[in-house]
């Protein structure tokens, strides 16, 4: 699997936002620091949906968080409209906010209980001295009437009143106060019901059109993240496997991983039997991954290659990339 | 099939200082031997608290229960607790969804299945460690006797998950209820977990209950799915029919709000609006009436009760998808 | 915020508080003798007896005046070394969590050194040697109430700071933080607008419970000579009376009711700030 590998990355048109070998520690202690993303490169072009999927350990999380530089970043670059942020000033960093903004899967956490839900999702504008007083209150009534909430009934209330899904839109709202070009949304619906991940991601879908937004959607639920994407990115331990997009993905995966992940996905269909290829054994751990690839230890066609050499990512068929020594055809 | 497990118009009501909670609002439920059913429902539905309530798991004075829960004839309601943890772990068993919680954090793996073997079933402590061994390889886990020695936060979600399951099965249980046992996994362990729980079942010719939200799960493992909401079931059926012939608009409903993995991309997700009732509140009407697309005003003033349609499949609705 | 409706142990702890206030103000100018005249036809008479509702000692010191007059120091004592120690070592546990890294290492040093040090000796040493008299300017002492209340601070901020950093740090742990960084805030205002008042209702709680623990070390103090000047408040009037206990129990037994009463209503105030706030939190 590549964390060197760069052969999806595209010149023109220029993408929004483009990684390029990123690599995130994170101290333990006592012992060595433990690399949570070894060198990912990615980009988001204007208008899309890029999901970033894997499971626990993999990095995803860890990726959307090092990509706004709310944590440190051991190297690597992170560049937004032709400047690298990683190398940024604390200042100059934070004048770039406004552009990318997050929001996170816990959602009734993500709000502080302290505030009212006017003045939460007013408060961006406050910070960056956007209108005054009343202009202000009607950007707040309007973004929260476009996520479904009455801004009468929710404004003077506190964060704990409300549900997950209900705290979710307020994050939403808070979210696009400042009218930012890029969505980074770290599981946004997994800790919610389904009628209402629904409800969140149909809300998405609507903001990120009425509002010209790209979205990052970072996510463990495959079949969420083929609903809505444009093009998948697949990451394990810390890598990334396999890019494409949703349909060919799913369909035809190339990478083994990926092969298995949505073999294992449960479909709700009876009549559709036998389509869990399992995957045997468990992720290994991030402190020790594997030499050359890192899934190989679990992969049915591992051989001695895979363990001396790790695969760059190669294009398989036009937009799917794959990095393995012997990728499924 | 003579029914393992018979629960009638069970009630449970909590008080809470917002009022009496009605989490379960008359449930009836029949479990033949060997036979796998799901409930499905979402956050305040009651699944939870239903499976729980029938275990006999919810004690204290804010709780009250009522109804009949008859495990090969006798009436569990009417055993006292010590009575009661006779039956967990030997004929009925329960798995959860953080085993972390479920296994004591302080004592090494070995020690803990050890324990209920010997107080259980009798055994020496050399037998109860060879049986132990035994059962961690039924349930698939690589080096048991390494296993045995290590603390449960030394291993990761789905070991710790397949030693709660080996425990549960130690005394060969008749009834397993799983409730959302691979929620918190991930979905490659996941898979290995189900296709665990459905050759254990084969095996031992367990009844198995689960307890979800996942209508995924339930599809290739379940004989049966009841589905809940509001405290009730809403519908009941084999697992082939519910899918094939949905009747009650709720379970429509989810099955079109659930991103599928062998969908296509741009079709569109379905949303249902509003939100699950308020288990402080009764209603009248139909509990879902609220956000039925098809709801119509005697929805809203009579209450549905169940209708069977012939062949055992139950929904709760007036009217009916594809009509009565 | 009134009475009504809370619970029995709210409303008796009220009740105390507001007695005690009226004995620090108003309960002064009863008309009891002074608290320090010596009463001779009254010597050591027991509770109830006339003209002295809660008997006198020894040398006929009236009871009652004698608690009225103590109300003053003690609760002076135990309120302000418990202010300025939250004050002070609040801010630094607020601060050592929320800037982690360097700042915090500095500050829990600071803490764990001066914890390190037995807190008894500790108060003992500093009275001793700020509290005596100087001998190259003989005229000067710092009075012994400020040596006390200075001292039980010293040694108390790193106690509460502890507290408070461990309350902040699963504040600054959570995710709206993180939200606060992402929309730009300046982090000396995330301090501000967002970790104090969360960690407000704790530190409240805290310094309720640790008033308690003050008046109780007070006493002890006092019974080490290392007090008020006896007589002068609870602590010190159960130090000069305990040795009485066999000839006038009544002595010993009030300073330790009225004392024993206080400690319980700033616990009990301390734990329903307490629930108060765990309830919210297991909502959310």
């Amino acid at each position: 699997m590549a964390g060197t590998g760069k052969a999806h990355l595209r010149d023109s048109p220029t993408p929004i936002l483009r990684v390029e070998d990123l690599v995130i520690e994170y101290k333990t202690k006592g012992q060595l620091p433990v690399q949570a993303v070894s060198g990912v490169s990615l980009e988001v072009h204007s208008g899309e949906t890029l999901a970033i999927i894997g499971e626990s350990g993999c990095g995803k999380s860890t990726l959307g968080k090092g990509i706004l530089q709310l944590i440190e970043t051991q190297s690597g670059s992170v560049v937004f409209d032709g400047v690298d942020i990683t190398k940024l000033s604390k200042e100059d960093l934070r004048q770039t906010r406004p552009n990318i903004q997050m929001i996170f899967q816990d959602s009734i956490s993500s709000l502080d209980p302290h505030m009212t839900v006017s003045s939460i999702v007013e408060q961006p504008l406050k910070v960056w001295n956007r209108g005054n007083d009343e202009e202000r209150k009607n950007k707040v009534n309007d973004l929260l009437r476009s996520v479904g909430l009455d801004p009468e009934v929710v404004g003077d209330r506190k964060p704990s009143e409300f549900s997950g899904g209900q705290c979710q839109r307020i994050s939403i709202a808070r979210a696009l106060t400042l009218s930012p070009k890029v969505l980074i949304c770290d599981e946004p619906v997994s800790s919610l019901d389904v009628s209402i991940q629904a409800q969140i991601l149909n809300i998405l879908q609507e903001m990120k059109n009425r509002y010209g937004l790209s979205l990052v959607f970072i996510s463990h639920d495959l079949a969420v993240v083929r609903a809505i994407s444009t093009r998948i990115v697949v990451m394990y331990l810390g890598k990334i496997c396999e890019i494409a997009d949703p349909d060919t993905l799913c369909e035809t995966p190339r990478h083994h991983y990926t092969h298995a992940l949505v073999s294992s996905v449960p479909v709700p269909d009876p009549t559709i039997k036998n389509r869990r290829a399992v995957l045997q054994g468990e992720p290994p751990s991030p402190t020790n991954p594997p030499s050359g690839c890192r899934f190989r230890t679990r992969c049915p066609a591992a051989t001695e290659l895979c363990a001396t050499e790790e695969p760059q990512l190669r294009e398989a068929s036009a937009g799917n990339f794959v990095a393995c020594h012997h990728p499924r055809s | 099939m003579s029914d393992l497990i018979s629960i009638s118009d069970l009630v449970v009501d909590f008080d809470t200082k917002r009022g009496t909670l009605h989490a379960v609002r008359g449930v009836s439920l029949n479990i033949a031997a060997g036979e796998s059913v799901g409930i499905v429902g979402e956050s305040g539905s009651g699944k939870t608290v239903f499976s729980r309530a029938t275990m006999g798991l919810l004690r204290g004075k804010r709780v009250h229960r009522t109804g009949k829960i008859m495990f090969e004839g006798t009436d569990l309601r009417s055993l006292d607790h010590d009575q009661i943890r006779d039956y967990w772990g030997t004929k009925i068993a329960m798995v959860f969804q953080d085993p972390m919680t479920a296994l004591n954090p302080v004592r090494r793996i070995g020690s803990q299945m050890s324990e209920s073997l010997v107080k259980r079933l009798g055994m020496s402590k050399e037998e109860a460690k060879k049986r132990s061994i035994e059962l961690l390889s039924q349930v698939r886990l690589p080096e048991p006797e390494l296993a045995l020695a290590k603390y449960p936060h030394q291993l990761s979600g789905g070991m710790r998950q397949r030693v709660m399951i080996a425990m549960s099965i130690a005394c060969n249980p008749k009834l397993l209820f799983a409730d959302e046992p691979t929620t918190a996994l991930d979905v490659t362990v996941q898979a290995q977990v189900l296709e665990l729980l459905a050759d254990l079942r084969k095996d031992m010719g367990m009844s198995m209950v689960i307890v979800t939200h996942d209508l995924g799960v339930v599809a290739g493992y379940t004989d049966r799915i009841a589905v809940m909401y509001g405290g009730e079931i809403v519908e009941l059926a084999t697992t082939t029919d519910l899918f094939a012939n949905v009747k009650m608009p709720y379970t429509e409903a989810l099955m079109n709000a659930i991103p599928r993995i062998d969908r296509k991309r741009g079709s569109s997700l379905s949303a249902i609006e509003g939100m699950p009732p308020d288990p402080t509140t009764t209603h009248t009407g139909c509990a879902f009436a609220a956000r039925c697309p098809y709801a119509q005003q005697k929805c809203r003033d009579e209450h549905p009760e169940l209708v069977d349609v012939g062949n055992g499949h139950l929904y709760r609705c007036f009217f009916p998808i594809g009509g009565k | 915020m009134g009475l009504k409706g809370k619970p029995l142990g709210y409303k008796l702890s009220a009740l105390w508080f507001i007695l005690c206030a009226l004995m620090a103000t108003v309960l002064r100018l009863l008309p009891l003798p002074a608290w320090d005249y010596n009463d001779a036809e009254a010597l050591g008479v027991g509770m109830f007896s006339k003209g002295h509702i809660l008997g006198t000692d020894y040398n006929g010191v009236d009871q009652l005046s004698a608690i009225i007059h103590g109300t003053r120091i003690s609760m002076a004592v135990a309120i302000i070394s418990v202010l300025f120690a939250m004050l002070i070592g609040g801010a630094l546990g607020i601060l050592a969590a929320y800037a982690r890294g360097f700042i915090d290492a500095v500050i829990t040093m600071y803490f764990n050194v001066t914890l390190s040090i037995p807190t008894l000796i500790l108060v003992l040493a500093m009275v001793a040697i700020f509290a005596s008299p100087d001998p190259f300017n003989p005229g000067y002492t710092i009075p012994r109430i400020l040596v006390l209340i200075i001292a039980i601070t010293f040694v108390a901020i790193p106690i509460l700071g502890r507290l408070v950093r461990a309350t902040a740090m699963s504040w600054a742990g959570r995710e709206f933080i993180l939200v606060a960084e992402s929309i730009g805030v300046k982090r000396r205002q995330i301090l501000w607008q967002h970790i104090l008042p969360n960690v407000l209702p704790a530190m409240l709680s805290i310094s309720f419970l640790s008033a308690g623990v003050v008046m109780v070390v007070e006493g002890g103090l006092s019974i080490l000579g290392a007090g008020a000047t006896p007589g002068s408040s609870w602590g010190s009037l159960l130090a000069r009376n305990r040795s009485d206990i066999a000839l006038t129990p009544h002595t010993t037994f009030i300073p330790v009711v009225v004392i024993s009463l206080t400690v319980m209503a700033l616990n009990y105030f301390g734990d329903y700030m307490r629930t108060k706030i765990d309830s919210r939190e297991s909502r959310i």
